[in-house]
């Protein structure tokens, strides 16, 4: 198993149907990601064809719900799309039917909903990654392997290669991404910009701890909430690979919500130079810029020999 | 979204949550008017959406209608720590034996509800948090299971509150809950939570909120018409108000280089990149804005984009940095050279494209022949440029204001 989906599991699309929904399936498709149908109740009973990697147009059913979705196709993954007013109810229907794994895509998911999901999802030993990320890409178990596509992160940057990538933000990953291509990834996962996400940095890196194939991690923060400072916490005394950190939003001032709905520093708290400290203090080097972050890793990775 | 105290105030009177009597007002007339209502003394009450009013002069209270008049006529006009005064709050005033704190709020960390409290309140809950932890109690609300009266019981038994006092406590909680969820709450604090009364008569003891502060989650505003009734434009940038208006995320920031980019991460990353290139240069250049032209990008987007960070006359250049993942870069240079078409401006634009059609859009840009487009092939790069040109203009612009004041003086001397 790659981070948390093996190759080739079945996935489906909830909200398929939709202009995102569509773009993004034909391009999940492309990138080898097996997706075996969708999910919405309006359109119920109706077949969209597109092509997947080898050419080849698949017929993929739209299922009225979850649960139906589940049963025909296996599906071990479920990508969602759907707006923020429906994104709860699509939730609780993927996880009741007993999805392992629900990446959100959508933005704007009130705060509650997804405390009430993720609180839901962690009962029933379901992982939700998001909401408000880019999703989750890996690169294949073995040489030649096709991974899986879950979400928007653009196919093509990255081959296969020893580095996971966990961030908060969506263009920072393709940045970090397309810095380090020559080397390549396990996986990158969009951990996501709310103040409440399914995975959090640490968790992200406390799998990439575990996978064998993944020789160090890169961790894309911002301001917002302590979720770096948790992960420096624990990679104090348990982390035994190279982590490498970036954190956006030095200049952020007090109070004010940067784009993200969780990427405001309030109370003096969450701030970038705190998250700083923290990780430094921990032993994890900060990088100053994106591509500064990418130097920082190149060089750990040329002593330690890994490349 | 925070509101003002009368507002949260509302919210708490729906719910029953005991308040004091109080009115809102505009004018010191209506403020003399409401506190005539109310009775003497009175609390006149500025409202500004920060705390420690108080300390700053914006609570006062008021013995007689001229006093409630004058005040108000002082505290209107007031600004706390950068936040405007919006009104008054004419409240009756309370013979106070004892304060609470008490808050529910949205817990990151635990990805629940937090229920703060201390029966030792009266000042900062931080302040007493750092000096006396033992007394600040911190208990969580699953967002999952229901909360009811009988958790509120075993909750106000834990914080503390006097023997006395826990019936009432407990059917507080439960109410502050019942307005958080609700009204898609992120934080609902009564601070104090008083117990007034006079101190010979135990039956005029009770609980009553003194203060609220209330934030609501912004992502929830649909299921609740859109806030309309709390709708607020007091201190709002007029440039965050027209970006806002076009669905766009704009933070005006009082710097040089105007900044623009998509994806809220990279934005604030190209924020820090020219700060940080400005410190290595020895100048004292700053990012003038936050502006994140989101996903999928259009030309008229880009134009707009650029429309309102040129009208910022701060703006020396502006930095573009997009890193096309789904957008098509080519999309976003046809999108700039449509807004320099329309905006006919020769303000520098530097631009670092990477990803998605990044190559033809920096073609696109090159051969478009435009003096002001600057390619540069990094973001770092392009940052250190905007900086660059950034203190350039600025010390340019000083030494023509130099030799004008120095032509000035010289007139000056002739005469």
């Amino acid at each position: 198993m790659s981070l948390f989906v093996r190759d080739g599991a079945p996935v489906i699309v909830q909200g398929m149907t939709g202009h995102q929904g569509m773009t993004h399936t034909a391009r999940m498709l492309k990138a080898g990601t097996n997706i075996l149908g969708g999910v919405n109740a309006r359109k119920a009973g109706q077949v969209v064809e597109l092509p997947d990697a080898t050419g080849v147009v698949r017929s993929l059913p739209v299922y009225a719900n979850c649960a139906e979705a589940r049963e025909a196709t296996g599906a071990e993954a479920s990508v969602v799309f759907v707006p923020p007013r429906f994104a709860k109810d699509a939730m609780i229907e993927a996880i009741e039917a007993g999805i392992p794994l629900i990446v959100v895509i959508t933005e704007g998911i009130p705060v509650a909903d997804t405390a009430y999901c993720v609180s839901l999802a962690r009962r029933k030993g379901v992982r939700i990654v998001g909401p408000n990320c880019p999703g989750l890409a890996t690169f294949g178990e073995t040489d030649g392997a096709t991974g899986t596509n879950l979400g928007i992160i653009p196919d093509g940057i990255v081959k296969r290669g020893p580095l996971g990538l966990v961030s908060k933000s969506g263009t920072l990953t393709y940045q970090l991404m397309g810095e380090l291509s020559d080397i390549g990834f396990t996986a990158a996962l969009g951990a996501g910009g709310d103040p409440i996400v399914g995975t959090t940095l640490l968790e992200a890196v406390q799998a990439y701890a575990q996978d064998a194939n993944t020789k160090a991690v890169v961790m894309i923060g911002e301001i917002g909430g302590d979720a770096e400072q948790q992960v420096a916490d624990w990679a104090k005394t348990h982390m035994t690979k190279p982590l490498v950190a970036y954190i956006a939003g030095f200049t952020a001032p007090e109070g004010k919500q940067m784009g993200h709905a969780g990427a405001i520093v309030s109370g003096g708290k969450g701030s970038a130079a705190d998250k700083k400290v923290a990780l430094e203090a921990a032993g994890i080097p900060v990088g100053r810029t994106p591509g500064q972050t990418a130097q920082i890793m190149r060089e750990i990775l040329t002593t330690r020999g890994i490349i | 979204m925070d509101l003002y105290e009368y507002q949260g105030r509302q919210l708490f009177e729906e719910k029953g949550i005991p308040v004091p009597e109080g009115i809102y007002a505009e004018t010191a007339e209506d403020a003399r008017k409401a506190a005539d209502e109310i009775g003497y003394p009175c609390v006149i009450k500025g409202q500004a959406k920060i705390g420690h009013r108080g300390q700053a002069g914006a609570v006062k209270i008021a013995r007689d209608a001229d006093e409630a008049y004058e005040l108000a006529q002082r505290i209107l006009p007031m600004s706390v720590r950068g936040h405007k005064v919006h009104g008054v709050l004419v409240c009756a005033a309370a013979n106070i034996l004892h304060e609470y704190y008490v808050s529910i709020s949205v817990d990151r960390t635990s990805r629940d509800y937090d229920v703060l409290a201390t029966a030792a309140g009266g000042t900062e809950v931080e302040e007493i948090a750092r000096q006396h932890p033992e007394n600040v109690r911190r208990l969580h609300i699953d967002p999952y299971a229901d909360f009811t009266i009988d958790d509120a019981r075993v909750m106000a038994e834990k914080i503390g509150f006097y023997h006395a006092d826990n019936e009432q406590a407990a059917q507080i909680l439960l109410r502050m809950w019942e307005v958080f969820k609700e009204n898609d709450a992120t934080l609902v604090e009564i601070n104090p939570l008083a117990k007034i009364g006079s101190p010979d008569d135990e039956s005029s003891k009770s609980l009553c909120a003194l203060d609220s502060k209330v934030s609501l989650d912004g992502n929830a505003a649909y299921r609740h018409d859109g806030w309309k009734r709390f709708a607020d434009d007091t201190g709002v940038d007029p440039l965050e108000k027209r970006a806002q208006a076009h669905g766009l995320h704009y933070v005006h920031l009082n710097g040089q280089v105007g900044v623009i980019g998509n994806g809220a991460g990279l934005v604030m990353s190209s924020l820090d990149a020219v700060a940080g290139a400005a410190e290595d240069q020895g100048t004292d250049i700053k990012p003038a804005n936050f502006l994140d032209i989101g996903g999928g990008a259009s030309a008229e987007v880009m134009a707009e984009c650029l429309s309102i960070v040129l009208a910022d006359p701060a703006v020396r250049d502006v930095f573009v940095n997009v890193y096309g993942g789904i957008t098509s870069c080519q999309l976003v240079a046809e999108g700039i050279l449509e807004a320099l078409d329309t905006l006919g401006t020769t303000v520098p634009i530097i631009v670092r494209f990477d990803g998605n059609a990044a190559a033809e859009g920096l073609e696109t840009l090159r051969s478009s022949g435009r003096g002001n487009i600057i390619v540069e092939s990094t973001m770092e790069k392009a940052a250190a440029e905007a900086a660059r040109i950034a203190a350039d203009a600025e010390r340019q612009d000083a030494a023509k204001r130099g030799v004008a004041q120095a032509d000035a003086s010289k007139e000056g001397e002739n005469r």
